[in-house]
């Protein structure tokens, strides 16, 4: 057997899954959308769907708001994680500690995280408790709101929470295969600190720091569970509309969830196209 | 590791993929309808031995433990058959399944045997022709369901057809802490000049929870002046006439909501929080019992009471279905006839397990029997089901429903 066949085999598996599962389900949530759906009925092919969410207000506040959370908590968690990977590098006592905590709620899923926050933050949580405890405010609604807001700042916290850790264990494993010898020799031909962190160390970070990065932004741009649970009802994110549409007991709706589920998908495309770009323009200069 | 971001898209595209790749692998598809039992004995063969995957919202604890411990034990111990309760979040996702699985051709090999349902999703499934139908004669406890009641004969005014039988009976009430509040509003109107002066203590969630749309309904009927012209299919007419004056009502009372009405919550779950951490005065379900369970697991305080209004509240049936390609069906018939015997009625009546009212016709049982149901004790947060139901109100078609969730999205929402 020659080694591209050898290759081409170990990599089936895998391709499979990616191109069944993924590709395949993709194309049928095409199809659908386009609203060819004959076994309820549905079997002209139209853009209605499309046109539909296209042309409606909600859709472009909800896509503002979805970016928003995703944009926000992806820098947020990046220039935290960057902070502390620096920190944590270097050595000093209580690191192992440190390190142990700053990884832990690796392990914990998002969903726990979510309820972690709402008994924190929301109008009677914990830290409301304490405000009313040294008397500060009087009542719940008197607590800031920062779950079910505008602003979206629980949803946030919950991924910046969440991603810092994730962020920062690529950028250390990164570090520390680096070593610190190209920071010296930056240090020794008089770069002063943040010289040669500026420019010695952040480009050598960038790749990883992109990568994770991107992979965060993909993920909270469409991630339902988070912003169902923390977020207000009118606008939802993006996915929270799509899940929606996909269980209103009306079957005509169908197309609609899959074309609105299209439309995030594309869109995390094209805004990861973007902030790569962007990032990389950013970093060179 | 980061979770995979599971967005509507993969989800759905996973389910109908994996509908696809079992399509592709099964030999042979017979007919779905092709059963073939007679008598109830026959069906009782048929069943033993069999697993029902019986799909169910599992939002409440006390249920699931019921549907699981009970049901299942019985089940197991009586006619050998396992039941495995799949919890899901909003009936609509079993719904969405079997639908897949009719896109995928899998019609008799299905992966849901049974569903707790009622309402659109009823017609959803009956409009998709999702359903298994024409079985309730070969169940021994039929006889003691009134087939005569027209609130257990329609379903959201939609014909049950002999497609699905009858569970439990829920009617609306609110809740309240009488010693927060000593004089909650009993009307509608008493309700809307409430809210005035008594800024940021109610809300309801959002047109998409199952329990906000039936507040929303309440409005809509007061709107309306009475149920009465709504009943029957849509009429576009009649809601354009009504429609303004229950958003410009809803409208008004949203400057002192909680939370200025920025916002609403997005499911009852949040609202009994609220209520729960007294950020709000009152709390509202479509099925009272859960204010005892509340009361009883410390949630909320021993104080609770509740009561329906004086211009009544909606109540409604709600049933288990077969569907159309289950392969499990007489194990499902068995659990659907099990449920409606006395002793799962009783046991799920009881306050402690669930304290939900009987889908069966009392007056149709033994003096005994009767009398046991006569006798069971009421947690004192729990309206009594016979006071509550003296002025009850029917549901609404689907297509109004609808129509009303949708309004309510577009005009107060946003």
């Amino acid at each position: 057997m020659s080694d591209r066949w050898k290759i081409f085999l170990l990599l089936s598996p895998a391709l499979l899954v990616i191109g069944g599962l993924f590709l395949g389900g993709l194309i049928l949530g095409l199809v659908g959308s386009f609203g060819y759906m004959p076994q309820i009925g549905l079997d002209d092919v139209n853009f209605d769907a499309y046109r539909t969410i296209l042309t409606s207000k909600s859709f472009y506040l909800s896509f503002l708001l979805t970016f928003h959370i995703a944009f926000t908590s992806t820098v947020l968690a990046s220039v935290l994680a960057v902070g502390t990977a620096l920190i944590l590098r270097q050595s000093f006592a209580g690191r192992a500690v440190i390190n142990f905590l700053f990884q832990i709620n690796l392990t914990v899923p998002h969903l726990v995280g979510a309820v972690g926050i709402l008994y924190l933050f929301s109008q009677s949580g914990f830290f409301a408790r304490l405000a009313y405890e040294f008397e500060l405010i009087a009542k719940p609604s008197e607590f800031p709101a920062m779950i079910y807001d505008p602003l979206a700042i629980g949803i946030i916290l919950q991924y910046v929470w969440k991603e810092v850790p994730f962020i920062g264990i690529i950028l250390l494993a990164n570090m520390q295969t680096m070593g610190l010898n190209y920071e010296a020799v930056a240090r020794s031909l008089g770069a002063n600190q943040w010289q040669s962190f500026r420019h010695v160390l952040l480009p050598m970070i960038t790749p990883g720091l992109l990568a994770a990065a991107m992979i965060v932004f993909a993920f909270t741009f469409g991630a339902y569970e988070i912003p169902a649970l923390l977020g207000q009802n009118y606008p939802a994110a993006l996915p929270v509309l799509a899940y929606h549409a996909f269980t209103n007991v009306d079957l005509n709706t169908r197309p609609e969830a899959l074309a609105m589920a299209m439309i995030i998908s594309l869109l995390s495309v094209i805004m990861i196209f973007g902030y790569v770009r962007l990032a990389r323009r950013h970093l060179r200069a | 590791m980061i979770n995979h971001p599971l967005t509507a898209t993969t989800e759905w595209a996973r389910r109908v993929f994996f509908a696809a790749v079992f399509i592709a692998l099964s030999p042979a598809l017979a007919n779905a309808d092709n059963l073939g039992l007679k008598n109830w004995s026959e069906v009782v063969a048929e069943a033993k031995g069999g697993t029902v995957n019986w799909f169910m919202w599992g939002g409440a604890d006390n249920i699931n433990q019921y549907v699981s411990d009970w049901v299942g034990g019985e089940l197991k111990k009586r006619y050998g058959i396992t039941l495995h309760r799949v919890g899901i979040n909003d009936t609509a996702e079993a719904v969405n399944i079997v639908l897949g699985e009719k896109q995928a051709g899998i019609i008799d090999n299905g992966t849901v045997d049974l569903i707790w349902i009622n309402g659109g999703n009823f017609r959803t499934m009956k409009q998709g022709k999702l359903l298994y139908c024409g079985y309730l004669d070969l169940l021994r406890n039929n006889n003691l369901i009134n087939w005569q009641d027209a609130s257990v004969a329609n379903d959201f005014g939609l014909p049950v057809d002999g497609c699905e039988v009858p569970w439990n009976r829920a009617q609306f009430a609110f809740a309240y802490d009488q010693a927060r509040t000593p004089n909650p509003p009993r009307s509608i109107a008493d309700l809307i000049k409430w809210v005035k002066e008594n800024p940021g203590q109610f809300t309801y969630p959002a047109a998409t929870d199952f329990n906000g749309s039936v507040f929303i309904r309440h409005v809509f009927y007061y709107a309306a002046g009475g149920p009465e012209k709504l009943l029957g299919d849509f009429d576009q007419a009649k809601f354009d006439a009504i429609a303004p004056k229950a958003w410009v009502i809803l409208n008004n009372m949203k400057p002192y909501l909680w939370r200025e009405g920025k916002t609403y919550p997005n499911a009852i779950a949040t609202l009994a929080q609220l209520y729960a951490n007294k950020e709000v005065a009152l709390y509202f379900d479509y099925d009272p019992a859960i204010f005892g369970i509340n009361v009883e697991n410390g949630t909320f305080p021993a104080t609770t009471r509740s009561y329906g209004l004086e211009d009544g509240t909606i109540g409604n049936t709600n049933y288990v279905a077969i569907p159309f390609n289950s392969p499990n069906k007489a194990a499902a018939m068995v659990t659907a006839n099990l449920l409606l015997s006395f002793d799962a009625q009783y046991e799920k009546a009881k306050p402690a397990v669930w304290g939900t009212a009987p889908a069966i016709d009392l007056s149709k049982l033994d003096a005994g029997n009767k009398a046991a149901f006569k006798n069971l004790p009421r947690n004192p947060a729990v309206i009594a089901p016979e006071e509550l139901a003296r002025h009850a109100l029917p549901e609404l078609h689907p297509d109004w429903i609808s129509a009303i969730e949708k309004g309510w999205q577009e005009n107060v929402a946003k």
